[in-house]
């Protein structure tokens, strides 16, 4: 076969179909999210008054490290989609990132993991004819999205908002996509199976993120070295920098070509990093369910919690820039006395530390619910049968499962939120640093609401198992309310949705032990009611 | 309960919302007899075996092993059986050595100089991970970790789908061993040649009802001998006979092929018999023909080369 993409036309239009469902869900997410935010600010930022009011958050350092900078000068006249761009920017890029590393690992080393790329290379199709498929399902469906963002945010009509800055946003964040979907398709040439590849690609967006970060928070210059952070460079409805957009479409074809020449250069089925090959008798630990899902998630363990630590460590980092009241304001301390001042700087600190909690708690989440799914999914798999036919009871299966996710999550909790207290104590004068009775409070008061998030995946598993995934949709719901719903003005109520809005915003609040309790008890009435549901069905393969 | 048997199942059925797997399920294995399990794919094999695992929970009629509930007792059961399933899948990042292992360390046993025994006749790789096993080597490994249990009852899944015919026979010798050793086995396989050499009683399951059981020689009734022979006088009659189909002409002078019902071979060998016969040569009738009898498309009449004209 001389040509190389023989077919690719073909297998990409067979792709959209095979994923359509899948495609149709996120674009539906993704448009409602960017354009139903747009038309609403038009209410929450409509007024100078309202603007000013908000400006103090965006500008300040947790703001700044959550959503970044978009480099608005300070002399900046700051209009409603202004404050739109500074908000949605980052925000929709780590939901556009997520979406493309699910599509671009699944479509290329998920298909190769289960042997369909075999057949499909058995047939007339150019080598890379499968690989490029999968580019072009990313870029295709992040073009739509771009152009339907663009459009929609121009039909919402932001009070100073201009065509240019409408579809630079939307187009810029349809580079940023296919630019990580690439960088998704580059790690899963890389590594030997789909997990892998999955790590190793969340790890460089990790990095990336990190930097922009910590570039945004010291000196938004050196913003320039994250990918992530060229879109802060963008700087839509203001300097409508086009340049960054360039510069992201360079750094694709780069990796694309990488790709496609470490794709050429590769057997089927395996890696640049290759698996070393196995053991030859099962070590003494590994003895049951417990052991054997500890040595099959250890990687992805090792890397929650190692994620944990960076999150809590770089943002615990950047304490002592937040208390910076004196900086702006040296009068004060003569005015106010040195005591009320260092007060003035913890209740920001504090206030800082409880948005953070959140942002880590929802972290710690994610493995929890990701290892109680594999209950559901191992079984889909039919990994399960073989220990189904030992005698080992469902309960026990249960209990093995939940054990790990619930030890999982509470170490990344505990790993996170530990270091981010540790290292912004650490760069904090003794007199504004937070004592251990708030950091306690802070501690317990999340665990419950971790341990509710799991044992709802365990009810689904239980009673509903086909929709298992579908806590990953409630999940990011509640992270949304969580995340945005002061900014976007949602309700209150929308933060009774989710477990994390159920409890009292410590550290700057204490913790409410009847809260802590009732949410403990919700946890294990959770689980039994799910363990019941798992008892009595049938166990499914696909 | 009889003492001997070891699992039995009573009018099984089984719904998976509108659709019945099963419709009636009935029929024992016997403690250290071999019950070969056969039908085409979709039959029904695999759910019954699942039931039988408590993976699957019957909608109606009931099944025992040792004379407990395949339901509510599969932890006690499960101490005493081992099970290969039909599609083995594995954990892609472990060994298939460190399966084995933990296979057999949830069943409460060790590797054993047996199961090394095992890796070597069935020349199985054990450091590769089963991510780079072939569906032959997936299977093996969970032969070798059932065939290195020391069980009571073994359930095996169409085991030697993906085996090569070297493998088949190890497989062959070893439930032969465990026959040998008192075990009872059920065996669900479409491979008739397999199931022949092996089972001391069969059950044919088509579109989710059991329509025969027994032993093989109780079955060849049921099926027709091909007969070829070769007579003095002309055989002008024989297509008029009862329970004789398919004649077909031979090259020689006055020699036919054609296949007999057996409830009529006694009719027939009168018959030839009266016409002078020179030389005769009757093949047994094989699973494949019974198979086929039962298996024709929606249960309608075989068609016939040559039937009954």
């Amino acid at each position: 076969m001389t040509n190389l993409f023989a077919k690719t036309g073909f297998l990409a239009r067979f792709y959209f179909k095979k994923d359509r469902n899948k495609l149709i869900i996120w674009a539906v997410v993704l448009l409602m999210l960017m354009v139903s935010i747009a038309y609403k600010f038009g209410d929450l930022y409509g007024s100078q008054k309202q603007i000013q009011a908000i400006m103090p958050t965006l500008r300040s350092k947790s703001m700044v490290s959550l959503f970044g900078t978009l480099g608005y000068p300070a002399s900046l006249h700051i209009q409603t989609a202004n404050v739109f761009a500074q908000e949605m920017v980052i925000f929709m890029a780590i939901i556009t990132v997520i979406m493309n590393f699910g599509l671009a690992v699944s479509g290329s080393r998920g298909q190769e993991d289960n042997g369909v790329i075999e057949m499909i290379r058995a047939k007339m199709v150019g080598k890379i004819a499968p690989l490029a498929a999968s580019a072009i399902e990313i870029i295709i469906i992040n073009l739509i999205l771009g152009v339907l963002y663009g459009a929609g945010i121009q039909a919402a009509n932001m009070a100073e908002s201009d065509t240019n800055g409408d579809w630079l946003l939307g187009l810029s964040m349809a580079a940023v996509g296919i630019m990580f979907g690439v960088f998704g398709l580059l790690m899963a040439q890389i590594a030997d199976h789909s997990n892998n590849a999955m790590i190793l690609s969340y790890f460089g967006f990790a990095i990336a993120y990190v930097v922009r970060m910590a570039t945004d928070v010291t000196n938004p210059d050196y913003t320039w070295w994250s990918p992530i952070g060229w879109l802060e460079k963008t700087s839509p409805y203001h300097g409508n920098n086009w340049l960054p957009v360039v510069w992201m479409i360079v750094l694709t074809i780069i990796l694309l070509g990488l790709t496609f020449y470490l794709n050429l250069h590769r057997d089927l089925g395996s890696g640049i990093i290759s698996s070393r090959p196995g053991r030859q008798r099962a070590s003494a630990t590994l003895m049951g369910p417990v052991t054997l899902l500890m040595r099959l998630e250890r990687t992805t363990i090792i890397a929650w919690i190692l994620g944990s630590l960076m999150l809590g460590a770089s943002y615990g980092s950047i304490y002592n820039s937040i208390g910076d009241i004196l900086k702006t304001n040296p009068t004060m301390q003569q005015v106010f006395g040195k005591a009320a001042v260092d007060s003035a700087n913890q209740g920001l600190v504090l206030n800082f530390s409880a948005t953070i909690a959140i942002v880590i708690a929802v972290v710690a989440t994610i493995p929890a619910i990701q290892i109680m799914l594999k209950l559901k999914s191992d079984e889909s798999k039919g990994w399960l049968e073989l220990i189904n036919s030992k005698p080992v009871s469902r309960i026990k299966m249960v209990c093995s499962y939940s054990a790990v996710a619930m030890v999982t999550g509470i170490i990344t909790w505990l790993v996170g939120i530990g270091t981010l207290f540790l290292v912004g104590n650490s760069t904090l004068k003794s007199s504004q640093q937070i004592d251990g009775a708030k950091i306690l409070a802070t501690i317990w008061t999340y665990i419950p609401a971790i341990l509710v998030m799991m044992a709802i995946a365990m009810l689904i598993i239980g009673w509903l198992p086909r929709f298992a995934s579908f806590v990953w949709l409630y999940t990011a719901a509640g992270f949304v309310i969580m995340y945005m719903g002061g900014l976007l003005k949602l309700p209150d109520w929308t933060k009774n949705v989710i477990p994390f809005g159920w409890v009292n915003k410590v550290p700057v609040k204490n913790i409410d032990w009847s809260v802590f309790t009732w949410m403990l008890v919700l946890f294990v009435g959770l689980m039994i009611i799910g363990w019941i549901g798992y008892r009595k069905r049938d166990f499914q393969t696909d | 309960m009889k003492k001997d048997v070891v699992l039995s199942i009573d009018h099984l059925s089984k719904k998976f919302g509108k659709f019945e797997a099963l419709k009636d399920v009935s029929f024992d294995v016997n403690k250290g007899e071999v019950f070969g399990f056969i039908g085409p794919n979709g039959a029904g094999k695999s759910t019954t075996i699942r039931i039988l695992l408590g993976i699957l929970k019957a909608s109606g009629g009931t099944a025992t092993v040792f004379g407990q509930d395949v339901w509510k007792d599969s932890v006690s059961i499960h101490k005493r059986l081992a099970y290969v399933p039909g599609d083995v899948y594995l954990w892609p990042n472990l060994s298939g050595g460190e399966i084995i292992d933990l296979l057999l360390k949830l069943g409460g046993a060790k590797h054993s100089a047996r199961t090394d025994e095992l890796i070597k006749q069935f020349k199985l790789d054990p450091t590769k991970k089963a991510r780079a096993y072939s569906k032959g080597n997936r299977q093996k490994v969970a032969l070798i970790a059932a065939f290195s249990t020391d069980s009571d009852f073994y359930i095996f899944d169409e085991p030697t789908s993906g085996l090569d015919p070297l493998n088949e026979e190890i497989f062959q010798q070893n439930v032969l061993k465990l026959k040998q050793e008192g075990k009872s086995v059920l065996l669900s396989s479409h491979i008739l040649s397999e199931v022949e050499k092996m089972c001391d009683r069969i059950g044919i399951i088509r579109e989710g009802q059991i329509i025969e059981t027994g032993s093989l020689d109780e079955m060849r009734h049921l099926t027709r001998t091909v007969i070829r022979v070769t007579t003095s006088e002309q055989l002008s009659e024989l297509h008029n006979q009862p329970g004789v189909h398919g004649v077909e002409s031979g090259t020689k002078t006055n020699e036919v092929t054609f296949s007999v019902d057996s409830e009529y071979l006694d009719n027939v060998m009168k018959y030839l018999a009266g016409k002078g016969i020179t030389a005769l040569q009757s093949t047994p009738p094989t699973l494949e023909d019974l198979f086929m009898r039962y298996y024709n498309a929606n249960g309608k009449q075989v068609k016939e080369v040559g039937s009954h004209d």
